[in-house]
């Protein structure tokens, strides 16, 4: 790919690898904020001066959960198409 | 995104992919930083203003603070999960 004397035409692919590489730390950021801001609303209690155990436990497991029950649709909604 | 918008195609080709990451990079943090301090203003006020008097009080505001500081541990925490849920 010829990028020399391309005024703002295709970005490098140096360019290219760095954005997909933000993409995707950004689609984990992502993630992270919403399954706090999901999890708080089931797990928090009145803030501490740290976490209990018991609240970091269900943050946590509130986590790992969410992504599992992620899966489970997911493959629920491949086996409708299929069927 | 004067780096996006205004390219100068100079002899040097412009701004350098350097120069082009670290306002990418700049950019991205700002806007989480913004999204970020939102979310915990929000969670922190419903969590801790129960009942909005006529100014806050020493207990709000101290609620608030242990509040922020709970909601970035809690951030840490579902950050550590997710990260070792997802090997694949």
């Amino acid at each position: 790919m010829d990028t020399s004397g391309l005024g703002g035409g295709a970005p490098s692919f140096e360019l290219q690898q760095f954005l997909e590489q933000e993409k995707q730390k950004a689609m984990v950021n992502e993630l992270v904020a919403k399954l706090t801001d999901s999890c708080w609303e089931k797990c928090m209690g009145t803030p501490g001066s740290k976490l209990s155990s018991g609240e970091t436990a269900c943050f946590s497991n509130c986590a790992q959960r969410f992504l599992e029950t992620s899966q489970l649709i997911l493959q629920k909604f491949e086996r409708m198409q299929q069927g | 995104m004067d780096a996006f918008s205004s390219p100068r195609p100079s002899s040097s080709g412009g701004p350098s992919n350097e120069e082009m990451m670290d306002q990418v990079r700049t950019q991205l943090a700002h806007a989480y930083a913004e999204e970020f301090f939102a979310t915990v203003r929000d969670k922190c006020f419903a969590k801790c203003i129960t009942k909005p008097g006529s100014s806050l009080s020493g207990s709000e505001a101290s609620c608030v603070s242990r509040c922020v500081d709970r909601y970035i541990e809690a951030t840490g925490v579902v950050s550590r999960a997710v990260l070792n849920a997802s090997p694949r």
